[in-house]
């Protein structure tokens, strides 16, 4: 079943009118028609693609064209959200205030014991050390912050003016560390070693494996135990995961990163098993763990009911336990038993909604399938820094006729959604001011939500989230 | 005797910082100018950071290019990227002034702007014809982030703004040029009313009061680029020449008064930003002397209902309470002699900046108010977290980022400044002129009887 787009302001004018909503099949054309009806669009008809027009996926992976609003972020950015959630280690930034300055404590990654992360700490280079280096400054910050503090670790990151004014931070990071005796680890991280940030979430995830995992041992050895990878317990995501797994008996050791501690990730190396939420950023962790310590990795989605039933199950299939297979059957059924009622009180306003994605490329697929179980269509999905294996996944997840856009600028975007009208756009804050002020429903889903969208109770969240935004009476009266 | 007792920072590394770097201002500064797009010649990070926190401040869209610097260029220089992308933005955005953000990598890597530029324009001028080129201004702006901070860069790029754009003519236009400094969207308006109270025709410079908070309506806009409505106009800025004078609220913007006093003898006054009833006094003042307008019956009305709700308020839940003040250096010394004048008093007043202007007017704050203050001189939050924890006050005035500091003291927080998040309206709410004090005065009051009074008790309905 495809949409027919060419209705426009189908939903907007009337919430709760269905009889205008028509059905007839006329896309994908429709929807290449508009693409090409926006002028601005034209040199950028590469990196965007309609789903079952044939089997291209958009151009991508590839700088940004200079002068443009893109939505990218840099390699430093990168890292920096991956290693931050952990929550008993300073984060260094070496470089000017700026780098640190903008990205403390914007990561809404929730912590059940130490607030440290939540610091934002800079060696607020000057004029004087670009000149003459910035070594000694770095040196005798990490000393402070250690006396002060007495982290788990210190994680130092490059920035940009690190990397042009060639100091040693492996060599500084060293020397600390043997006067400290705390762990002083280096992120190689200037800003713009790469256009795409992923290359950040590789250096972080390296930086974990070169000087964290493998460290240290657990306290004890579970034969159930397992590493979530890539869940960074946004608005406490993480704690929506955590008892379904211990309620089937398996030992949750820690997440990489999302409310971990350095102890945890150091030992993480003997669990059993890890399994790996967001792909784009960790894929790369498990498959060095598996080299390294022999701990097999299953890719998991803890996002909608199916998805959250299937990642339970493949978890007690893994370990083969008939007992632990038993218990995550009644598990599911006693946890499912009631939510299917309450989707269908959001779904009977939600039924037919169209959707638009831009966000991280992991988001941009593996909303997909929840999305069919609040009966919503996504007609547009798109991410800043796809690569073609995501994009393969996008095309592989979503309906025939869904628009998917590479590396868009703002503008972009804000044409986008008022040729396409969809009745909500999920992404970051960074989008969400664009959509409003484009009349479309924004549900926020990156850092700086607030909401637990993951698990059972935490899609309930999502559906109440996603129903509140669409039907709020203020898009009636803005449209006058 | 009352006394400033500067206390100055000891550790090397920064600590929650209070400050940012340059190009933040600058592009603050490009912001607020009509069709103004600021593109950042650096690393992706440095718009896409700004961006956010603009975003999640204001809750309004920033757009702000960027030349998206990577290693290549750091090896080659930046010509390439910042050619094309002045060429791009230039095509796509059709802007009257962009606005050229340098950051620390190009500043480092030794990129020629200003050669760059104009090379961009001739590439532009063969891409989009002489005349719509002609039409396009760019301003080169350099904010090497490892100088100074935000306030600095908004200081060049201000001016920076005028000393490219401004176009002198014979006669003077008999306006008044304001430069107010990072402030609100609320702030830039209390200013205009301000003046239109008085019948001054004011030029801003710049204003960002409708491009960061902005009507939702159904656009009648070009769809093609799309810009938020307002800013000041460029043909404002190119008369900004032909003024009566400059008067800038925030005393780290004084390079743009200066270039203009100098350039075309147009009086000036640098001052810190008026706040509370002395400030904003002077504020009349200083517009009367320039324009030789009277001050109207409306104004002292303004006026006469902060006094009146000061003296409701002030001698009963203010007096002698201890405040710490924490953020811009200018707001914080206009806050600190604001708190004074209600009877509180500015126990511990904190920046990050090390501008010698700050200690000075703070001196004078100190010696008016009869009271000690402790200055935190280019300082952080971690500096007054341990300062706060040896001397402990009633109140908090500052950004959001003190908030959890705040909650593990105990010490309620009134937020004033950038970036506040975590609470809405502040940015449309004036904490500048008469109105400005009026909120000030409700809010801070509020703040106090939620803190150390039983709300319900029939007392407060005195």
């Amino acid at each position: 079943m495809v949409l027919n787009l060419d209705t426009e302001n189908r939903k907007m004018q009337d919430g709760n009118n269905d009889d205008d909503f028509d059905l007839e099949v006329k896309i994908p054309n429709s929807i290449f028609e508009k693409l090409k009806s926006i002028e601005a669009l034209k040199a950028r008809e590469s990196q965007m693609c309609v789903s079952g027009k044939d089997d291209s996926i958009p151009t991508c992976d590839k700088n940004s064209t200079p002068g443009m609003i893109t939505q990218r972020s840099c390699v430093y950015g990168g890292a920096r959200v991956v290693l931050m959630p952990i929550t008993d280690a300073v984060h260094l930034v070496h470089g000017p205030i700026g780098c640190a300055a903008c990205t403390w404590d914007i990561r809404g990654s929730k912590s059940t014991g130490d607030k440290l992360y939540k610091n934002g700490f800079s060696t607020d280079l000057q004029e004087k050390d670009i000149v003459f280096g910035g070594e000694k400054k770095l040196y005798e910050s990490i000393l402070e912050v250690n006396k002060l503090y007495h982290p788990g670790a210190i994680f130092v990151y490059s920035t940009c003016v690190v990397g042009l004014i060639g100091d040693d931070l492996k060599a500084v990071c060293r020397q600390a560390q043997e006067a400290t005796g705390c762990r002083v680890i280096p992120v190689q991280s200037e800003g713009f070693k790469s256009f795409n940030k992923t290359a950040g979430h590789k250096l972080a995830c390296d930086a974990m494996l070169d000087y964290v995992i493998g460290t240290e041992e657990p306290e004890e050895e579970h034969p159930y135990s397992i590493n979530i990878i890539g869940e960074f317990n946004v608005a406490g995501d993480l704690w929506g995961i955590i008892p379904l797994y211990e309620k089937m008996g398996v030992k949750v050791h820690t997440a990489i990163t999302g409310d971990s501690t350095v102890a945890k990730v150091a030992s993480a190396h003997r669990s059993k098993l890890n399994i790996v939420q967001c792909q784009k950023s960790s894929n790369y962790l498990a498959s060095q763990m598996e080299k390294k310590y022999g701990i097999p990795s299953i890719k998991v989605n803890f996002f909608g009911l199916d998805e959250t039933t299937k990642s339970l199950r493949a978890v007690a299939e893994f370990f083969g336990d008939e007992e632990m297979i038993k218990r995550t059957e009644e598990l599911i059924k006693s946890e499912i038993k009631n939510l299917r009622d309450e989707i269908s009180e959001y779904k009977k306003d939600l039924s037919g909604r169209t959707v638009a994605i831009y966000s991280g490329a992991h988001k941009s697929w593996a909303l997909v399938s929840a999305f069919g179980e609040l009966d919503m269509e996504i007609i547009m999905s798109g991410t800043q820094n796809g690569k073609p294996e995501d994009y393969q996944q996008i095309r592989d997840h979503v309906c025939e006729g869904t628009l998917i856009v590479d590396d868009a600028s703002s503008m972009e975007l804000v044409q986008l959604l008022k040729e396409y009208k969809p009745d909500i756009l999920i992404s970051g804050a960074k989008e969400k001011y664009l959509s409003l002020k484009s009349g479309i429903p924004h549900c926020d889903f990156n850092h700086d939500r607030i909401t637990a969208f993951s698990g059972y109770q935490g899609f309930i969240n999502f559906a109440r989230v996603v129903h509140t935004a669409v039907m709020t009476p203020i898009w009636r009266l803005s449209r006058k | 005797m009352s006394e400033l007792n500067v206390i100055k920072k000891e550790r090397t590394a920064v600590i929650n910082p209070i400050v940012t770097c340059q190009p933040l201002g600058a592009m603050y500064a490009v912001s607020g100018i009509e069709r103004g797009m600021p593109l950042v010649h650096g690393s992706q990070g440095c718009s896409t950071f700004v961006r956010y926190g603009f975003a999640r401040h204001f809750r309004e869209p920033a757009d702000i290019a960027v030349t998206s610097l990577h290693e290549d260029a750091a090896v080659f220089g930046g010509r390439k990227n910042l050619i094309s992308g002045l060429g791009n933005l230039a095509a796509r955005f059709k802007p009257d002034v962009m606005g050229v953000v340098t950051t620390c990598s190009s500043e480092i890597i030794g990129d020629d702007v200003a050669g760059f530029i104009k090379t961009a324009k001739v590439e532009i001028a063969k891409k989009m014809g002489e005349e719509a080129a002609s039409k396009i201004k760019i301003v080169q702006i350099n904010t090497p982030s490892f100088v100074e901070h935000q306030f600095k860069g908004y200081d060049n790029a201000i001016k920076a703004i005028v000393d490219t754009l401004a176009e002198p003519k014979d006669e003077e236009n008999g306006k008044l040029n304001i430069i107010p400094g990072i402030v609100n969207p609320g702030d830039i308006r209390e200013i205009k009313h301000m003046l239109s109270l008085m019948g001054v025709e004011g030029i801003l410079l710049t204003d960002t009061s409708d491009p960061f908070d902005s009507p939702l309506r159904p656009s009648k806009a070009d769809k093609n680029p799309y810009y938020q409505k307002g800013g000041t106009p460029l043909a404002d800025i190119q008369d900004c020449a032909n003024s009566l004078g400059t008067i800038s609220l925030a005393n780290y913007a004084s390079s743009a008064p200066a270039s203009l006093e100098k350039k075309y003898n147009m009086p000036s006054k640098v001052s810190e930003a008026p706040i509370g009833i002395q400030n904003t006094d002077s504020f009349i003042r200083t517009v009367k002397k320039f324009t030789g307008n009277d001050v109207t019956d409306e104004i002292l009305d303004e006026r006469g209902i902060v006094i009146d709700a000061m003296a409701d308020v002030a001698s009963r839940y203010l007096f002698g309470r201890k405040v710490a003040i924490y953020g811009d250096p200018s707001i914080t010394v206009g806050m600190a002699r604001f708190v004074a004048e209600l009877g509180m008093i500015p126990k511990v007043v904190c920046t990050g900046v090390k501008n010698e202007y700050f200690v000075n007017d703070l001196k004078k704050v100190a010696k008016e108010s009869d009271e000690d203050i402790d200055a935190l001189f280019g300082q952080d939050l971690r500096a007054l977290d341990v300062y706060l924890k040896e001397n402990p006050v009633d109140l908090m005035i500052g950004s959001s980022d003190g908030r959890l500091m705040a909650k593990d003291l105990g010490i309620p927080l009134y937020r004033v400044g950038y970036p506040v998040y975590d609470r809405v309206g502040y940015q449309r709410r004036p904490i500048i002129g008469y109105n400005g004090a009026l909120n000030l005065v409700d809010g801070i009051t509020n703040t106090i009887l939620d803190k150390y009074y039983e709300t319900q008790d029939w007392k407060l309905q005195q």
